[in-house]
C-alpha cells in the first residue's frame, strides 16, 4: 500500500491507496461505534442516556452506579439490549463476510451466503426441531435442555446448515475437482429438495407455524449472552482465517488456471473457503435464523467504494455489515418487534434495484 | 404434558390445596409441606416450586404482586381468580374482562416485547406453550431471572389443572378450587343433560383456506368438548388438523358448526350449502348448519370454556340444554 | 544472472505420458512419451499441429496437470515433490488471454504476481514493491500502471500479462500460444520483448507457437510435437524441413532462406 518511484519512472502505487483505506475502514469503524451507542440507547422502552451510560460504566468498567435507575433499566440495557446489539453485529459482519467470499469464489455477483444450501439445510433442521414434539410425542425434548447454551432448534439449525453444504460439496466433486458452476447448480438443486421437505413439515405444523415463520424470517429477539459465547469464538476464528486469505481470493478471480499458476492449490483453497464461509454462515443462522439481503447487498455496495481487491473489501464488509444489521435491528425493534429479516428485505431490495439501475446507466459493471 | 402427579393430588374437588412437588436432592431447596385439609386459607408457602405444562421446574420466590400474562387465556384465568389488579402486562389480543384494556401491552401482534416485559418488573410470567410463545423467548425471560409458567391444556381436565396451577402460583388456592368446582359442576350438568340422547355426527369447521378444510384434530381439545356436549366429533389429522373433502363426505356429518363464521362474515350457512360436493352431506340436506359466534369461548382454554361447552351443547342438542 | 549462458539442466522431461478423462469413462491419451530438456537461460519454441499436445505439455510443465507415467524434473527435483507456491516462484505462465476482473488497476493485477512470494499478512514488502516496479518497467507498462484494466487496448493488455508474469520473478517462462490473438505488429513486439527480457533477467523460455516462421525467427531451438511425442528438436534450419512439415502438418512447403540466412518455409500453391 505504498507509492514507489524512481528517478526515471513515474510514481507507481501498489494496492489500495492509503487515503481510500483510511476513509473506508475509518468510516466503517465510526459507523459501527455510532450504531453500537445508538442501538443500545434506543429501544421500545425509553431509558435515558444518563441511565444508559451509568449502567454500561457500572457493568463493563466496574464504576459505581451513583444514581437510582428506573425500574428494569439495568436489565434492559445490559441483559436485553447489549447482547442483542452485539449479536446483531456479529451476525451482520459474519453474513457480509461470507457473502463477499462466496461472490468471489463462485465468480457470481448475485451469490449470497446461503446459495449453496446453508439456508435450506438450516431451515429444515430448525423446523424439524420445532416440529419434533408434535410429530414424535414420545420425544419430549424439554424446553430446558440445552447444549453450550443453545437450544435444540439452534443445534439442529447449525448441523443442518453445515451438513447440507458438505452434501452439496460431495455431490459436486468429480475427478477430484469441484467446478464452480457445478457447485452453484448442485447447491440450487439440493436447496430445492430440502426446501420442499421443510414446506412439507410446515404443512403439518398447525399452531407452530407462527414460530416457524418467525425463525425463517430471521430474528434477533432472543439474543442472549450465552448465544454470544457460542457464536463469537466460531465467528472470530472463521473471520480471521478468511480475512488473511485475501490474496488467494484475488487470484481466484482470474480463474482456476491462472490462480493455479500463481501457486494457489485451487481445489484445496475452494474447499477451505467454502467450509470457513459456511461455518460462519451456519453459526449465524443457528442464533438468528435466515436473515436475508445483508450478505448480498453489503459486498456489492462496498465494492463500488473499495474496488474488487479483497485486501480492503473483506475487513470492510465485516465492519459495514455489522453496523448495518445493528441499525436494521433497531428499526425492527422500534417497528413493533418485527423480525429483522423483514426490515433487511424491505430496505435491501429497493436499494439493490436502485444500484443495478445506476450501474447499468454508467455502463461500468458493479459486478466483480 | 400435564404431570399426572399433580392431577392425582388435585382431583378431589373441594378445598384442593396447592402442593409443591420438589424432587431436588439438595437440602437447601425449598420444599412445601403437604397441607392438611382445612377451610381457612393456609399459610403462604413461598418460595414455591411448581412444574408447568412444559415439564419445567419453576421457582416462585414470593407471592407475586406484579403479573405478566402472554396469552388471553392466561389473563382470563388471573382475573377469574380475583387478581386482575395485579396484572402489569397483557397482550394486545386480550379482550376480557373489559378492565384489561387499561393494562400495558407487552405482546404486540403476537411477538413478545422483552424490553416492555422487563420494564414491568413482573414477579410471575404466564406464557403459552407449544411454541405459541417461542421457547427461545421463554428461555430468555427465565435467564433474566423471571419465573415463567408455561401453560398448554389439551383437554378440559387440563384446563382445570392449569387454573389450579395458577391458583397455587399466586396464592389463591381457594378461589381456584371454587372456580374449578363450579366449572366441573356445569360440565357435569351438560354431560348429564345429554346422556342417553343420540349422538349426532358433528363437524366443527375451524377454517377453509385455499381449498384445505381445517377442523378439530384427532384427540384435540375441541373434539373432547364436542364429545362431552353429546356429539360425535368428525376429526381431521392429529397434526395438521386438515381433513380431505372426500373423507368429510364419507363421514357424513349430521351437524355442521361454523367456527370461522365468528370472524368471517362471508362464511354463512347458505354459502356452505352451495359448496361443491357438500350438498351430499346430511347436515346440508337437512339444513343443520349453525354459525358458532361463540367460537372464541370454545377455542380459548380459559375459565369461560364451559360457556363454550354449553354453547356447543345448545347447538348439538337444542332442546336438552338451555 | 548473465544472459544466454547455458548452465545445468533446468527442466528434464523423460517419457512423459498424460491425458484427460473422457465424459463417458476412459481416457484420451495426449502425450505418449515426451522427451525434452531445457537448460537454464535457454530459449525453445514448441510447435506442432492442433491436438498434438502442446498445451497439455505446457500444463504438465507448469505443474497444473497431473501426468501419467514418465518424469518431469525441475531444478533436479521431481515436479510432484514441489510445493505449489514454491513452483510459482520459479515458473510463470504467460497465457493467451486472461479474463481481467473489472475494477482493478494495472499495478494491482501485476501485484498479484507476488502472491507466491507473499511474506506478510497484509502489507507488501520492499522486495515486492521492487519486483512489481521492475516488472512494470521491463514490460513497458510503466505508463499504464494506474489505468483501470477495462480501459486497456489489446497491446496494453498484452504488456500487462507480461508484467504479471515477470512480477513472479521466475527463472522459467512458459508461453501458451501468446500470439494467437495478436496482429503482426504486436506479435513481433511481444516476441522481441521476450527475447530482450530473457537476456536482461537470464530467463529460460519455452514458447508454444503456431507460426513456424515466427518460431524460426524467434528461437535458436525448435522442438516439434507430433502425435504426443517430440519428433524433432534442434536448430530451426535442421528441424523445419519440408519433409517434416509435410509429415507433421500434412502441408507441402518449399524450404527457403531469407536474406539474413535464416530458414523460411514458403507455402506451395493452395
Amino acid at each position: 500500500m505504498r507509492a514507489v518511484a524512481t528517478a526515471t519512472s513515474p510514481r507507481i502505487s501498489i494496492g489500495p491507496s492509503l487515503t481510500r483505506t483510511a476513509i473506508v475502514l475509518g468510516g466503517g469503524a465510526l459507523l459501527l461505534a455510532t450504531a453500537l451507542v445508538v442501538a443500545v440507547a434506543v429501544g421500545s422502552v425509553g431509558v435515558g442516556i444518563g441511565d444508559t451510560l451509568a449502567v454500561l460504566g457500572h457493568r463493563l468498567l466496574g464504576l459505581p452506579l451513583g444514581r437510582t435507575l428506573s425500574p428494569g433499566a439495568e436489565q434492559i440495557i445490559f441483559d436485553v439490549r447489549l447482547p442483542r446489539v452485539l449479536t446483531a453485529m456479529l451476525v451482520g459482519g459474519g453474513l457480509a463476510l461470507a457473502g463477499t467470499v462466496f461472490q468471489a469464489l463462485l465468480r457470481n455477483p448475485m451469490a449470497d451466503p446461503y446459495i449453496i444450501g446453508t439456508a435450506a439445510g438450516a431451515s429444515l433442521g430448525a423446523i424439524a426441531a420445532l416440529m419434533a414434539p408434535i410429530l414424535v410425542p414420545a420425544l419430549v425434548i424439554g424446553s430446558g435442555s440445552s447444549w453450550l447454551g443453545l437450544g435444540v432448534v439452534q443445534v439442529m439449525a447449525f448441523v443442518g446448515g453445515l451438513g447440507s453444504v458438505l452434501l452439496v460439496y460431495a455431490i459436486s466433486r468429480a475427478n477430484g475437482r469441484v467446478p464452480v458452476v457445478t457447485l452453484l447448480l448442485t447447491g440450487y438443486a439440493v436447496s430445492s429438495v430440502l426446501a420442499a421437505g421443510a414446506a412439507l413439515l410446515m404443512f403439518f405444523s398447525g399452531q407452530r407455524l407462527g414460530a416457524i415463520f418467525g425463525w425463517l424470517m430471521g430474528s434477533l429477539a432472543s439474543a442472549r449472552w450465552l448465544n454470544l459465547a457460542f457464536a463469537a469464538p466460531l465467528l472470530a476464528v472463521s473471520g480471521i482465517l478468511l480475512v488473511v486469505r485475501w490474496g488467494r481470493l484475488n487470484a481466484l478471480l482470474l480463474g482456476d488456471g491462472p490462480a493455479a499458476h500463481l501457486g494457489v492449490d485451487v481445489e484445496r483453497e475452494k474447499l477451505v473457503l467454502t467450509m470457513l464461509a459456511t461455518l460462519a454462515t451456519s453459526t449465524v443462522v443457528a442464533i438468528s435464523g435466515t436473515i436475508g439481503f445483508v450478505g448480498l447487498v453489503v459486498p456489492h455496495v462496498l465494492r463500488l467504494a473499495t474496488g474488487p481487491d479483497h485486501r480492503l473489501l473483506l475487513p470492510a464488509s465485516i465492519l459495514y455489515g455489522a453496523a448495518l444489521l445493528a441499525l436494521a435491528d433497531l428499526g425492527a425493534r422500534l417497528a413493533g418487534g418485527i423480525p429483522v429479516g423483514i426490515v433487511t428485505a424491505l430496505l435491501g431490495a429497493p436499494f439493490f434495484l436502485w444500484l443495478l439501475r445506476r450501474s447499468r446507466r454508467t455502463g461500468a459493471g458493479a459486478s466483480a | 404434558m400435564v404431570p399426572t402427579r399433580l392431577r392425582a393430588l388435585l382431583l378431589p374437588p373441594l378445598l384442593a390445596l396447592a402442593v409443591a412437588a420438589c424432587a431436588s436432592a439438595s437440602s437447601s431447596s425449598p420444599v412445601a409441606s403437604l397441607p392438611a385439609v382445612s377451610p381457612t386459607e393456609p399459610a403462604a408457602a413461598y418460595p414455591l416450586t411448581l412444574i408447568d405444562d412444559a415439564g419445567r421446574r419453576v421457582v416462585i420466590p414470593a407471592d407475586p404482586e406484579r403479573i405478566v400474562s402472554l396469552a388471553p387465556s392466561n389473563t382470563e384465568i388471573v382475573c377469574a381468580l380475583g387478581a386482575c389488579g395485579q396484572l402489569v402486562g397483557v397482550t394486545d389480543f386480550d379482550d376480557y374482562p373489559a378492565q384489561v384494556a387499561d393494562v400495558a401491552d407487552v405482546v404486540i401482534g403476537g411477538s413478545v416485547d422483552v424490553e416492555q416485559v422487563v420494564a414491568a418488573q413482573p414477579q410471575l410470567i404466564l406464557a403459552a406453550g407449544n411454541e405459541l410463545i417461542p421457547t427461545t423467548i421463554i428461555d430468555q425471560l427465565t435467564s433474566l431471572g423471571f419465573p415463567v409458567l408455561s401453560l398448554y391444556p389439551n383437554s378440559l381436565d387440563d384446563v382445570y389443572d392449569d387454573i389450579l396451577l395458577v391458583g397455587a402460583a399466586i396464592h389463591e388456592p381457594t378461589a381456584a378450587a371454587e372456580l374449578v368446582a363450579s366449572m366441573q359442576l356445569r360440565a357435569e350438568a351438560v354431560g348429564a343433560a345429554v346422556t342417553g340422547a343420540e349422538r349426532p355426527r358433528v363437524f366443527y369447521e375451524v377454517g377453509l383456506f385455499e381449498g384445505t378444510i381445517y377442523t378439530a384434530g384427532e384427540d384435540s381439545f375441541i373434539a373432547s368438548l364436542i364429545t362431552i356436549a353429546g356429539g360425535e366429533p368428525i376429526t381431521g389429522d392429529a397434526v395438521s388438523t386438515a381433513i380431505q373433502l372426500e373423507d368429510l363426505i364419507d363421514a357424513d356429518p349430521q351437524l355442521i358448526l361454523l367456527g370461522d363464521a365468528a370472524y368471517d362474515a362471508s362464511v354463512t350457512p347458505g354459502v356452505v350449502a352451495a359448496r361443491v360436493g357438500w350438498g351430499e352431506m346430511t347436515a346440508v340436506s337437512t339444513g343443520q348448519i349453525v354459525v358458532m359466534l361463540d367460537d372464541l369461548l370454545v377455542t380459548r382454554p380459559g375459565p369461560r370454556v364451559v360457556d363454550g361447552l354449553e354453547a356447543l351443547a345448545r347447538a348439538i342438542h337444542p332442546g336438552l340444554v338451555d | 544472472m548473465t544472459a544466454g549462458v547455458v548452465t545445468d539442466q533446468l527442466l528434464t522431461v523423460r517419457g512423459l505420458e498424460a491425458g484427460y478423462p473422457l465424459a463417458g469413462g476412459g481416457r484420451r491419451e495426449v502425450l505418449r512419451g515426451v522427451d525434452l530438456s531445457l537448460a537454464s537461460g535457454e530459449l525453445v519454441a514448441l510447435v506442432g499441429a492442433n491436438g498434438s499436445g502442446k498445451t497439455t505439455l505446457l500444463r504438465c510443465l507448469a505443474g497444473t496437470l497431473a501426468s501419467g507415467s514418465g518424469t518431469v524434473e525441475f531444478e533436479g527435483r521431481p515436479l510432484a515433490g514441489w510445493r505449489r507456491d514454491a513452483l510459482a516462484r520459479r515458473i510463470a505462465v504467460l497465457p493467451q488471454q486472461l479474463d481481467l476482473p473489472v475494477g482493478f488497476r494495472v499495478a494491482e493485477l501485476v501485484a498479484m504476481g507476488r502472491l507466491p512470494h507473499a511474506r506478510r499478512l497484509f502489507a507488501s514488502t520492499a522486495d515486492d514493491e521492487r519486483a512489481i516496479r521492475r516488472a512494470l518497467l521491463d514490460a513497458d507498462a510503466g505508463e499504464i500502471a494506474e489505468r483501470p484494466v477495462e480501459e486497456l487496448s489489446g497491446g496494453e493488455r498484452q504488456r500487462l500479462l507480461v508484467a504479471m508474469a515477470l512480477a513472479q520473478e521466475p527463472v522459467l517462462l512458459l508461453l501458451d500460444e501468446p500470439t494467437v490473438h495478436l496482429d503482426l505488429a504486436h506479435q513481433v513486439s511481444l516476441l522481441a520483448a521476450i527475447r530482450r527480457l530473457r537476456e536482461q533477467r537470464g530467463l529460460a523460455v519455452l514458447a508454444v507457437l503456431h507460426d513456424l516462421n515466427l518460431a524460426a525467427a524467434f528461437a535458436p531451438r525448435v522442438a516439434v510435437l507430433h502425435d504426443g511425442r517430440v519428433v524433432a528438436d534442434g536448430a530451426p534450419d535442421e528441424v523445419l524441413s519440408a519433409v517434416l512439415v509435410e509429415r507433421v502438418f500434412g502441408v507441402r512447403v518449399d524450404e527457403a532462406t531469407t536474406a539474413g540466412g535464416r530458414r523460411h518455409l514458403a507455402l506451395r500453391e493452395l
